[in-house]
C-alpha cells in the first residue's frame, strides 16, 4: 500500500480528534475509509478472489457507514455545540503523542513494512483517544470506527491477505455494533436532550 | 457417543440462535415468556448433553473437527452456561411483569427481550467450543453487541450510562484484542500459513515455537490486555459494576456467571497456544498481576454498604481474579480449584441476582442503597441471599471454600508462597466484608413486608434456593474427587 494512501488515513484520524462539528468528521471518517479501501483495492491484484471480495466489502463500507451516521446526525440535532474537556490544541498535542508513542515503542511486527505497521497502531490509539477525549457519543462512535480502520489497515496488508473469512466476519461485527451504538446514541440524546456523555455521570461508589 | 459431537456442536448455539427469531412472533408478553420458555428448555438440554460428553472423557485429549474444539474446559463452561441460560430464562417472566408494572415504555418490549437473550445465550454457547481464535473473538464481540442492548433494557437514565460505557469499552478492549491477532496472523502468514485455519488453536500450538519472540509476545500482551477488559480484571474493570448492577437480574446471573469465565477461557487457551513462544514465566506473571489486582482492588468495595447487585459485582471482580491467580499458578491442584471455582461461582452468583427480584420488589429502594434486615421483610429472599453470600464468601462448606484452599496450594506448590500469603490476605478481608454484608442486609432489622404483595415470585426464589443449594452442596462433594483426576491432569497439561 502506497505511504501516501497510509499517510492520508493518520492525517485524517487526527483531524476527527480536532474538528468539532459532527458533519465534517464523518466526511473524515469516511474518506479514511475510502483511502483503505482505495489502498486494498491496489493490493488485490495477484491475490485470492476473497480478497477482492473483502476490499469492495470496505468500499461499500465507506458508502454505507457515513450514510447511517449521517442519518443518525439527523435525528439527534444539537442545539448547540457541546463544549469540549480540552481545547484544539491540546486535542492535537495528544494525538501527536500517541503516534509518536506508537513509532518508538512498538517493535516489528513481523509485516515487514514498518510504516503500516506504526500506522496502524497509532490509528487504534487515535480511535481509543478520541473515545476518551472526546464528549459527544457521536465522536465516541467515530473513535471506534477510527480504531478498527488502523486493524483493518493491518489485516489487508498481510502478505497473501488475512482470511476474507475474518475480514468480512470483523465487517459485520463492526456494523453491528455501529449499529447498537447509533441506537444507544439516539436512545441517550432522547434522554438527555444532547449527546454529551458527560452528562452520563450517576454510578458513581 | 462421540459421532454426534459435530453434530450437537453445531445445533448447541444453533437452537438458541434459530429460536431468536420466534419471541418476535409473538403477540402477547405471555406469549414471548412461551415461547422464550420453549427455546431455553432443549438449548440447555442440548448443552449439558455435550458437556456431559465432554466431562465423561476425563483425561483422554481433546475432540476437535473442522471449526469446534470440545475438551474439559468447554464442557465445564457449557454446562454452567447452559444451566445458568435455563435459569434466568426461567425467572425473566417475573422480571418483565414487574418491569411492565413500573415502565409504560417497555410494556411491549418482552419479544426484544427474549430475542436478546438467545442470541446473548447463542454466542456465549459457542465461544468454548470454538476451534478458531478468530472466531472466538467475532463470538466474543457478538456477546457484546446483544448484552449490551439488555443492560440498557430498562431505558433509566443510570442504566443507558452502564449500557454505553459497557459497549463502549469492551467494544475498545477487543479492538486492542484484535490488533493482537492480526499479528499472530501477520506472521503466520510469514511462516507461509495462510487463512483462517492459520488461526485454529491446534495450528497456532503448534507452531508458536517457531513464531518470532518478540512479535508473539507483542501479540500475547495485546491480546490478554484486550480480555482484560471484557473479563472484568482490575484495572480495566470500570464497566463491570455498572453494568452488572443495572442490567436486569436475569442479565447480569448470565454476564457473571457465564460472560466472565468464557472469556477467561479464551485468555487461558491464548496462553496454553502461545506459552512455547512467550515463556512460561512471562504468562504467569501476566495472569498473576491480573489475579492479584482484581482481589485488591475489589475487596474496599465489598466492605462498603452498597445496593445488592453492586456488591455482587463486585464480588465478581475478586472471583475472576482468584480464577485468574489459578491460571497463573497452573499447578494440577491450583487447575483443580479453578474448574470448581467457576461452577461454584456460576451457581452462587446467580442465585444472589436471582434474589434481586423479590428483593427489589418488596423493596425498590434496595436498587440504589444497601439492603437491610431483608429476613423481616421475606425470609425466602433472605435465605436465596444468605446462601448466595455464605457460598461466595467461601464459607464452609461451599465449594468455594475448597476451590479457593485448593488454589492457594497450588501457589505454594508451584513456588509462589508470597503471591499465595497476599492473596489469603485479601480472601480473608473480602469474606469478612461479605459476612459484613450479610449480618446487616440480611440478619439485620429492616421494614416489615409491604400488604398485597404477590407470594409467585418467592415461591420461584424459594425452589431456586432448594435446587442451586442442593447443587453447591454436591459441587462441594464433587470437588473432593477433583485433585489428583485424570480430568484435572489433563487440563493442567493445557485446555486444548
Amino acid at each position: 500500500m502506497s505511504s501516501v494512501v497510509v499517510n492520508a488515513m493518520l492525517a485524517l484520524a487526527v483531524g476527527v480528534i480536532v474538528v468539532r462539528r459532527r458533519s465534517v468528521a464523518i466526511v473524515l471518517v469516511g474518506a479514511q475509509s475510502l483511502a483503505l479501501s482505495i489502498g486494498a483495492l491496489q493490493l488485490s491484484s495477484g491475490r485470492s478472489g476473497g480478497f477482492l471480495l473483502a476490499a469492495l466489502v470496505l468500499l461499500s463500507k465507506a458508502v454505507v457507514l457515513p450514510a447511517l451516521l449521517f442519518a443518525l446526525m439527523r435525528r439527534t440535532r444539537e442545539a448547540r455545540l457541546v463544549v469540549a474537556a480540552s481545547g484544539p490544541l491540546v486535542r492535537l498535542a495528544g494525538a501527536g503523542a500517541l503516534a509518536l508513542f506508537a513509532v518508538s515503542v512498538v517493535p516489528p511486527l513481523g509485516l515487514g513494512n514498518t510504516h503500516i505497521e506504526h500506522a496502524a497502531v497509532a490509528l487504534v490509539l487515535i480511535g481509543i483517544a478520541i473515545v476518551v477525549a472526546r464528549r459527544p457519543a457521536f465522536f465516541q462512535l467515530l473513535g471506534l470506527i477510527v480504531a478498527e480502520n488502523g486493524l483493518s489497515l493491518l489485516a489487508v496488508s498481510v502478505p497473501g491477505g488475512l482470511s476474507y473469512v475474518i475480514e468480512l466476519g470483523a465487517l459485520f461485527d463492526l456494523a453491528l455494533v455501529v449499529t447498537v451504538a447509533a441506537a444507544f446514541a439516539q436512545r441517550i440524546h432522547s434522554e438527555l436532550g444532547t449527546g454529551d456523555t458527560e452528562l452520563l455521570r450517576a454510578l458513581r461508589d | 457417543m462421540t459421532s454426534f459431537v459435530p453434530i450437537l456442536a453445531a445445533v448447541v448455539p444453533a437452537l438458541p440462535l434459530a429460536g431468536a427469531v420466534l419471541p418476535l412472533l409473538a403477540r402477547t408478553p405471555n406469549g414471548a415468556d412461551r415461547v422464550g420458555l420453549a427455546v431455553a428448555f432443549p438449548t440447555a438440554a442440548a448443552a449439558l448433553w455435550l458437556a456431559v460428553i465432554a466431562l465423561a472423557r476425563g483425561g483422554q485429549p481433546a475432540l476437535h473437527g473442522h471449526w469446534y474444539l470440545l475438551d474439559g474446559a468447554s464442557g465445564v463452561l457449557l454446562a454452567v452456561t447452559g444451566v445458568v441460560g435455563l435459569c434466568s430464562a426461567l425467572v425473566s417472566p417475573a422480571y418483565l411483569r414487574a418491569h411492565r408494572h413500573g415502565s409504560s415504555s417497555a410494556r411491549d418490549s418482552g419479544s426484544w427481550y427474549y430475542s436478546a437473550l438467545l442470541l446473548f445465550w447463542a454466542a456465549l454457547l459457542a465461544v468454548p467450543i470454538a476451534g478458531n481464535l478468530a472466531v472466538v473473538w467475532l463470538l466474543v464481540e457478538a456477546t457484546t453487541a446483544a448484552s449490551a442492548l439488555l443492560v440498557a433494557f430498562s431505558g433509566v437514565r443510570e442504566a443507558l450510562e452502564a449500557g454505553w460505557k459497557y459497549l463502549v469499552l469492551t467494544t475498545l478492549g477487543l479492538s486492542v484484542a484484535l490488533l493482537g491477532i492480526v499479528v499472530l496472523a501477520v506472521n503466520q502468514a510469514r511462516a507461509g500459513r495462510h487463512g483462517l485455519s492459520a488461526l485454529d488453536w491446534h495450528a497456532l500450538q503448534d507452531a508458536a515455537h517457531a513464531l518470532p519472540a518478540s512479535a508473539t509476545l507483542v501479540a500475547f500482551v495485546l491480546l490478554l490486555a484486550g480480555l482484560a477488559t471484557k473479563i472484568g480484571w482490575a484495572p480495566v474493570h470500570n464497566w463491570l459494576p455498572d453494568a452488572h448492577s443495572e442490567a436486569p437480574a436475569p442479565i447480569s446471573a448470565m454476564l457473571s456467571a457465564a460472560l466472565l469465565p468464557s472469556v477467561l477461557l479464551v485468555a487461558w487457551r491464548v496462553k496454553e497456544t502461545l506459552e512455547p513462544s512467550v515463556g512460561a514465566a512471562t504468562t504467569r506473571v501476566v495472569f498473576i498481576g491480573f489475579g492479584v489486582a482484581s482481589i485488591l482492588v475489589a475487596v474496599p468495595f465489598l466492605w462498603r454498604a452498597l445496593p445488592w447487585k453492586r456488591l455482587l459485582a463486585y464480588s465478581s471482580l475478586e472471583h475472576m481474579g482468584v480464577i485468574a491467580l489459578g491460571i497463573g499458578f497452573g499447578t494440577p491442584l491450583a487447575i483443580a480449584g479453578v474448574v470448581l471455582h467457576i461452577a461454584g461461582h456460576a451457581l452462587a452468583k446467580s442465585l444472589g441476582f436471582y434474589a434481586a427480584l423479590p428483593l427489589l420488589r418488596h423493596d425498590p429502594a434496595a436498587a440504589s442503597r444497601a439492603p437491610g434486615g431483608v429476613a423481616n421483610a421475606s425470609p425466602s429472599t433472605a435465605a436465596a441471599m444468605g446462601v448466595s453470600l455464605v457460598a461466595l464468601a467461601g464459607l464452609p462448606p461451599s465449594p468455594l471454600f475448597l476451590s479457593e484452599l485448593l488454589i492457594l496450594l497450588g501457589g505454594i506448590a508451584a513456588g509462589c508462597a508470597l503471591v499465595s500469603a497476599i492473596a489469603v490476605i485479601g480472601l480473608a478481608l473480602g469474606f469478612l466484608g461479605l459476612l459484613h454484608a450479610l449480618i446487616e442486609g440480611v440478619v439485620g432489622e429492616g421494614t416489615p413486608r409491604p400488604r398485597g404483595l404477590p407470594r409467585a415470585p418467592e415461591r420461584s426464589i424459594v425452589a431456586l434456593t432448594a435446587i442451586l443449594g442442593t447443587a453447591l452442596l454436591a459441587l462441594a462433594a464433587t470437588g473432593l474427587l477433583l485433585p489428583g483426576s485424570s480430568f484435572v491432569e489433563s487440563l493442567a497439561r493445557g485446555v486444548l
